[in-house]
């Protein structure tokens, strides 16, 4: 997939992807800390949850 | 009111909210503030009270920012906001991402090259991102309190007030 924008690097992440890390430096480290959290809280089954996260890929045609 | 049943009690639907779930209500909160942290506030108010308005969502559209409105954004200009395209009160840089925001919000999909090139060229592709990622933030967290119907969450300017250290690294 071609980035739309203008990178500061040619640098990809585990997935592949430009990685954009480092472009919202907050945003990025507070998304993760709430991962984290919601990872943590278990109170969705396994199950549930990646039903709502591949359903939700494919809505979005998120192929990743 | 939020239709949630067994919360705790608490002055607030958000702060009954936050009492169950202290913890994701804390990182909920850090989020929404470092989208404001990283983003032009008067960027990302415009998109917010926009989303608010396609959503529905009225706490939202009541609400101002202070962060932008130490930045100027006042109401005459709020005033035209639904008539963002023609209006004389918004720039080209201000058009670029409201277009791109309300493209965006009714379908991801739909978003061209064309709408990102246009705030690219006012944001740079470093501004680009991290207003994508800013916009993203405000819908999710509007949407969310539409669905669990809490009309009353703080603003950023609340969150930021009563949060803690920013949320650190963790390898």
């Amino acid at each position: 997939m071609k980035p739309r924008i203008p990178l500061p690097s040619d640098a990809v992440n585990e997935l592949g992807l430009a990685d954009t890390s480092g472009l919202a430096p907050r945003i990025a480290v507070a998304r993760q800390q709430l991962r984290r959290t919601a990872f943590r809280m278990r109170s969705v089954d396994p199950v549930t949850t990646e039903l709502v996260r591949i359903r939700n890929a494919r809505f979005q045609q998120c192929v990743f | 009111m939020t239709w949630l049943t067994g919360l705790p009690e608490a002055e607030s639907d958000w702060d009954r909210l936050a009492a169950l779930s202290p913890d994701a209500v804390g990182a909920l909160s850090d989020v929404v503030v470092a989208a404001w942290d990283d983003t032009d506030p008067l960027l990302l108010e415009l998109a917010r009270l926009r989303i608010a308005t396609l959503l529905g969502h009225r706490g939202e559209q009541a609400r101002r920012s202070e962060r932008a409105r130490v930045m100027g954004l006042g109401e005459e200009k709020l005033a035209e906001l639904a008539a963002w395209p023609t209006s004389p009160q918004f720039d080209a840089r201000e058009r670029a991402c409201l277009a791109l925001t309300e493209q965006f919000v009714v379908d991801a999909n739909g978003v061209t090259d064309e709408l990102v090139a246009d705030v690219t060229e006012h944001l740079g592709g470093v501004g680009c991102y991290a207003f994508v990622e800013a916009v993203s933030v405000v819908e999710t967290f509007q949407r969310a309190c539409l669905v669990l119907g809490i009309d009353d969450a703080p603003g950023v300017d609340e969150l930021a007030a009563g949060r803690g250290p920013a949320p650190e690294e963790v390898t």
